[in-house]
């Protein structure tokens, strides 16, 4: 089994900068063979929804929409923060490819047995 | 079991990866190895100043060799699966 990496990413419009360059180190480990998953928390679980980082785009970096479906292409996990997701009444049904809600148990699960993790 | 075939010449592509950096370049590089055959080459030009960092440390992580590595330009062996 491959390697294991982790992105925690906390922001979405309410920090663009971060939100973006997290999904380039994601694409970086993804692309570098590493089973990857990316942990979205409080805001950043929004990322979670179809169409709402259509227009987040910051500059000198792609799209962020486009860095998500690259990641997701390449074999990466989004895994969204389950009462972080409830907390903000997003919904199941509009969630984008590659992304699941999640407990806490999944994420221990994933980050156990020293998964590095980096965060944003 | 399938017998294997007469070796196949190797064939060289090339990508221009313009400015793009970090994981922008990597999936790039990634995407463009996977649709090679193993042994073919990838002549890749890259302008990103962290390039000559990065990619050798790219070809160390996913296993594929770095034959030619005078940034701006490389050159980049799809492994053998």
């Amino acid at each position: 089994m491959a390697e294991k990496f982790c992105v925690s990413l906390s922001f979405a419009k309410d920090n663009s900068d971060k939100a973006t360059v997290g999904f380039v180190v994601a694409n970086a480990a993804a692309a570098s063979n590493r089973e990857t998953m990316v942990f979205l928390s409080t805001e950043g679980v929004r990322l979670s929804q179809k169409g709402y980082a259509d227009d987040i785009r910051e500059e000198g970096f792609a799209p962020l929409a486009d860095l998500m479906k690259s990641f997701v292409e390449a074999g990466g996990k989004i895994f969204v923060c389950s009462p972080c997701f409830k907390k903000r009444g997003l919904k199941e049904d509009a969630l984008v490819p590659g992304a699941a809600v999640v407990g806490g148990a999944k994420l221990v699960e994933f980050l156990a047995g020293g998964t590095p993790c980096f965060s944003y | 079991m399938e017998e294997e075939g007469p070796a196949v010449a190797a064939r060289e592509f090339a990508y221009d990866a313009g400015d793009l950096s970090c994981g922008e370049l990597l999936i790039e590089l990634r995407r463009r190895m996977l649709s090679l055959r193993p042994g073919d080459l990838l002549a890749v030009t890259a302008l990103d100043p962290a390039a000559p960092l990065d990619i050798p440390a790219w070809c160390f992580t996913t296993g594929h060799a770095l034959v030619f590595d005078r940034p701006p330009h490389y050159k980049i062996r799809r492994r053998r699966d």
